[in-house]
């Protein structure tokens, strides 16, 4: 191997170790790490191997990179399965993770679920509903068969509104939440660290 | 796992703090470099080597610059250079500059009151 194709070895190795990082920077990464190389060529008595030494085996440089990427890019993320992610690396850091995981999660599962009974109503309109009793709420939700008598159906049409409403709220605060929790923990690693 | 854990009992602990503590230090020491005026990454590394002791892998450097621009503490900017390949130069930003005055602070603060906590230790050391 001549000395460029080591260095181009070199950085596709980094390259791809590199592969979660977004392909802009990625790119922009491994330029620089070349201008790092090539100049460091033109300091007197440099040699490639020892050049390349220093700077570590490419995948132990991509590590140093891709540290910390997923909670990042998660926090700057709208999407429940990049928010739920993240969280569940937040989670493996501790216990505030765990929280985070686990309030997500559940916040996830209770909207979705509130919306898809919303939708339903219209096809199943006796399964889906809200049954009460004279004295207390018996059952909320979509279920076969429906609760039996005393209990009967209190929101009707209504239903599918309110828990469209009322589901997609429970995804936004999820959301909004799950936000705030993994960019406090990144001010808060940041903090740490300093 | 087990096993392995009970192996290197102090020494893997030690190491490890340290290298937390180098990590943090290093972040430091990089938005110091910058201080005066926009660098680009070697001259950051020797520019380090020659105001401080401190020894740094030279691939230590790089993600960490990444990430201060991620958090806003830098910014960057490609230069053409006549060595013919373009440079990332690097600059505090004015939160990378508070950033850092605080911590200049604070390190001035901590590291006084550990060296005369740490006095007794080392002149003990000596006498041993």
């Amino acid at each position: 191997m001549t000395e460029k194709q080591e260095v181009q070895a070199y950085l596709a190795a980094l390259r791809a170790a590199l592969g979660p990082v977004a392909l802009g920077e990625r790119e922009e990464i491994a330029r620089e790490i070349e201008a790092h190389i090539e100049d460091s060529l033109q300091e007197p008595g440099a040699e490639l191997a020892a050049v390349l030494e220093r700077l570590g085996a490419a995948e132990a440089l991509a590590a140093q990179y891709r540290e910390g990427l997923p909670i990042r890019r998660a926090s700057r993320s709208r999407s429940p399965v990049t928010l739920l992610r993240g969280a569940l690396r937040l989670a493996t850091k501790g216990v505030f993770g765990m929280l985070v995981f686990f309030a997500g999660a559940f916040g996830y599962l209770m909207g979705g679920g509130m919306v898809l009974a919303g939708v339903l109503k219209p096809i199943f309109p006796h399964n889906a509903g809200i049954w009460v009793t004279k004295t207390q709420v018996v059952s909320a939700g979509v279920l076969t068969p429906a609760p039996p008598p005393p209990a009967h159906e209190v929101a009707g049409l209504w239903f599918t509104p309110i828990m469209l409403v009322l589901g997609a709220l429970l995804l936004l605060a999820t959301t909004a939440v799950i936000r705030a929790a993994l960019g406090a923990s990144q001010r808060l690693q940041a903090y740490l660290r300093h | 796992m087990a096993r392995l854990r009970t192996l290197p009992p102090d020494g893997e602990q030690g190491d490890r703090w340290e290298a937390q503590l180098r990590k943090g230090a290093l972040e430091m020491a990089a938005l110091a470099s910058l201080w005066k005026s926009r660098l680009y990454g070697l001259e950051i590394i020797r520019f380090l080597e020659n105001h401080s002791r401190l020894v740094l892998s030279e691939g230590t450097i790089y993600p960490i610059l990444n990430r201060l621009k991620a958090e806003g503490m830098l910014t960057s900017e490609w230069v053409e250079a006549e060595a013919g390949h373009p440079r990332k130069y690097y600059a505090l930003t004015e939160s990378g500059r508070a950033r850092l005055c605080a911590m200049a602070e604070a390190w001035t603060v901590f590291a006084d009151g550990l060296s005369r906590l740490l006095q007794p230790v080392l002149a003990m050391e000596e006498t041993r």
